[in-house]
């Protein structure tokens, strides 16, 4: 391994706080699924370089599953977003308050 | 034979079955007719039955009812000449009852309730006649009481008329408790509630358990023939029809009562205690009946207090040990007064809806067709001589004044005051309705009545005039009834009387009752009442104010004890309570409420936080470790 490890997770954590913080700062709903998809490719990250520092392979299978389910998140999340925007013609996530107690 | 008895029953239920069915889509001819034919069917077969009877007495069981180890109850029938002349009397006053209503209820809208009704208290009545199983008899006695009770609020709509049917059904309710202890009783004594059974095991009985259970039979007897402490239900059940209290409440449920000491006999008669108290609650209520007759106004209310004296000097004659003048008098007070109830029930509907006999008046000449029918039935009940209910009542007075003790000569004298007063409340209500007068009534005031319900009367009005035949004390037909009834237990045939008492007493209560009739006409007749004693009017208009002692006794207290349980322990502690913890419930969760801002931003804030501080615990107490 060329990089450090330490450096790699220093990245994968400043992207995964990156992430976090647009998901939790925006309102638009298409942003936060963004926000969602940066944290998840940090935990990608993650599961690379560890994969490559034990020399083991399921690290990599791991990736694998995480793309399969990062796609088919962004699939229906997408989905969901269209219907809703079709529906009330806002992707403002705090105009989406009915669970208000 | 068990053919004849079951069709005999089931004529009834099957025209009460398919009125109730039909939901009052029957026609209205048909509905009526086929109630009629029931009961005709019925009458039918109480003749075949009475003429293949002879004078046997037949047990006949259809099948099981009700049998639980050492208990068993079962549909059987005691068909003997007490049954099989009940059942004539009941099917055949059934039978006219029903063809008058027919005519009487013509312009009601619910007439396949009423004659599912009426049916159906002719199945309960015949039930109570042959049933030789207590159990099975129970089933008829509270049958009665609930076509009673439905038919007197027969027009529900008025509360007032709900109210008294009500009010007789709780009160007749009081009486079958006791009659239910006493089936109870009578199973713990004889092990068995057959009729039969128990006339062949009487020898083992104890003086104190007859006792008891006469006492508990009276009980019982009291509350359906409405005998004193237990009559204030049946003035009141005059706010049913007419023809309704004709059947149920002169002619045939309440004589149940004393048909059930008749029945009961063997067992009661064992204990003179109890026989002493029967004749007591007897001669007690036929004083009150009379008197309180004397004071009524109601054209139906007169001959209710009637129908409860006469009722007391047939519960009277069962206490005096002589259940044929009972039955006899049953007898004719049912053709009677069945009779002068439904001639009142014409007289109502022609005056429209009028029940003051003294907003009556003049209805001799306006209401030719009615008049005679109810000068009979009013000459029966006043024991004219040598008609109608004349041989039953000296019959009956003649067994009180042979009874043993001193105590039943009081009985007797109470018995024939009642009895002298008789006449005196009949023609008052009668001059007052059908005498000439100032202020009676004028032709334009009479609505059209079908002359068929006068017509109808006659057949009744003949035999209730023709009745003594049956019992004659003299002559070719000499004591029938009496011989006829002999093979019941305890039954007396010729009363022991030394020669001369019962003639002498014949011609003297004879000559009184005349010497009253006459008194009455000089007292009542036209233009109207010679004298005025209010306070004496009211306490007899008000029944001895036995209704008001009873309403400020049990009725009061009673509310009271209802609105202290419903007001204060169930609105007030129940309710409140549990309507405070609701509240605490709602306050707590409005207080949660508030973390709940339905704003998906801050949720994801706070899961964030909530994950940064957990993790980073995580990670601190890993470092440290």
């Amino acid at each position: 391994m060329i990089v450090p490890y330490s450096h790699v997770l220093i990245l994968a954590s400043i992207i995964f706080i990156l992430g976090a913080a647009c998901a939790v700062a925006r309102r638009n709903l298409i942003m936060i699924l963004v926000g969602v998809e940066i944290m998840l490719n940090a935990a990608a990250l993650v599961f690379i370089s560890a994969s490559l520092f034990w020399q083991k392979l399921p690290g990599q299978a791991f990736v694998i599953f995480l793309f399969a389910v990062a796609a088919a998140e962004v699939a229906t999340g997408l989905a969901l977003i269209v219907h809703i925007q079709r529906r009330t013609g806002s992707v403002i996530s705090d105009d989406y308050n009915h669970m208000k107690g | 034979m068990d053919i004849i008895l079951l069709l005999m029953l089931l004529f009834p239920l099957a025209g009460a079955v398919l009125n109730a069915v039909s939901a009052g889509r029957l026609p209205r001819r048909l509905s009526g007719n086929v109630a009629s034919m029931a009961v005709l069917g019925s009458l039918i077969m109480a003749i075949a039955g009475f003429i293949l009877l002879g004078e046997r007495t037949l047990v006949v069981s259809l099948v099981d009812w009700v049998s639980v180890e050492n208990f068993s109850a079962s549909f059987a029938f005691l068909y003997n000449p007490l049954a099989a002349i009940m059942a004539l009397m009941v099917t055949f006053v059934s039978f006219l009852i029903h063809l008058y209503s027919v005519s009487f209820m013509r312009e009601d809208k619910d007439y396949c309730r009423y004659f599912a009704y009426l049916n159906l208290f002719v199945f309960s009545m015949l039930v109570i006649t042959l049933a030789d199983n207590l159990l099975f008899f129970y089933l008829g006695w509270e049958g009665v009481g609930f076509c009673s009770y439905a038919l007197i609020g027969f027009w529900y709509q008025d509360p007032e008329k709900a109210a008294a049917g009500r009010k007789a059904f709780v009160v007749t309710r009081i009486g079958d408790v006791a009659f239910g202890i006493a089936i109870a009783l009578s199973f713990f004594l004889f092990g068995s509630l057959s009729l039969t059974y128990i006339y062949g095991h009487l020898g083992g009985l104890t003086q104190v358990s007859a006792t008891v259970l006469g006492l508990l039979l009276l009980w019982g007897a009291m509350g359906k023939s409405a005998q004193l402490p237990l009559t204030v239900w049946l003035p009141d059940a005059m706010a049913g029809p007419t023809p309704v209290s004709a059947l149920i409440h002169a002619a045939t449920m309440v004589t149940a009562g004393a048909y059930l000491l008749i029945r009961l006999f063997p067992v009661v008669r064992l204990s003179p205690l109890a026989l002493a108290a029967i004749a007591g609650v007897g001669a007690l209520t036929t004083m009150y009946g009379s008197l309180s007759a004397l004071g009524q106004r109601d054209i139906k209310k007169v001959l209710a207090y009637s129908t409860i004296s006469q009722v007391g000097y047939m519960v009277l004659a069962v206490g005096a040990a002589d259940i044929i003048g009972s039955m006899f008098h049953l007898l004719s007070h049912a053709l009677f007064k069945s009779l002068l109830f439904m001639c009142a029930g014409y007289v109502i509907q022609a005056l429209d809806d009028e029940h003051d006999i003294f907003r009556m008046g003049n209805l001799r000449r306006l209401l030719p067709h009615i008049y005679w029918p109810f000068l009979i039935g009013a000459l029966c009940l006043s024991a004219f001589p040598m008609i109608g209910g004349f041989f039953s009542k000296d019959r009956i007075l003649l067994a009180t004044f042979l009874g043993p003790g001193i105590i039943y000569k009081v009985f007797w004298a109470m018995a024939l005051l009642a009895a002298f007063l008789t006449p005196l409340y009949t023609f008052r209500m009668f001059f007052a309705v059908f005498q000439e007068r100032p202020g009676g009534r004028s032709a334009e005031e009479i609505k059209p009545v079908p002359p068929f319900m006068a017509y109808i009367l006659w057949p009744l009005a003949i035999l209730a005039f023709c009745d003594g035949l049956l019992n004659l004390p003299f002559g070719p037909g000499k004591d029938w009834l009496a011989r006829y009834f002999s093979v019941l237990a305890g039954a007396v045939v010729a009363l022991p009387a030394p020669p001369g008492y019962e003639l002498s007493m014949s011609v003297g209560s004879g000559a009184v009752i005349l010497a009253v009739l006459l008194f009455t006409y000089v007292l009542y007749r036209p233009p109207g009442p010679k004298f005025s004693a209010p306070r004496l009017e009211a306490f007899l208009f008000e029944g001895l104010y036995l209704d008001k002692l009873y309403y400020s006794v049990f009725v009061v207290p009673y509310e009271r004890l209802a609105r202290f349980w419903w007001q204060t322990v169930d609105e007030g502690g129940i309710d409140r309570g549990l309507d405070g913890t609701a509240q605490l419930f709602a306050m707590l969760s409005r207080g949660l409420g508030y973390w709940a801002t339905g704003r998906l931003s801050t949720y994801v804030k706070m899961l964030l936080v909530g994950l940064t501080v957990f993790f980073s615990a995580l990670a601190v107490r890993w470092y440290l470790w």
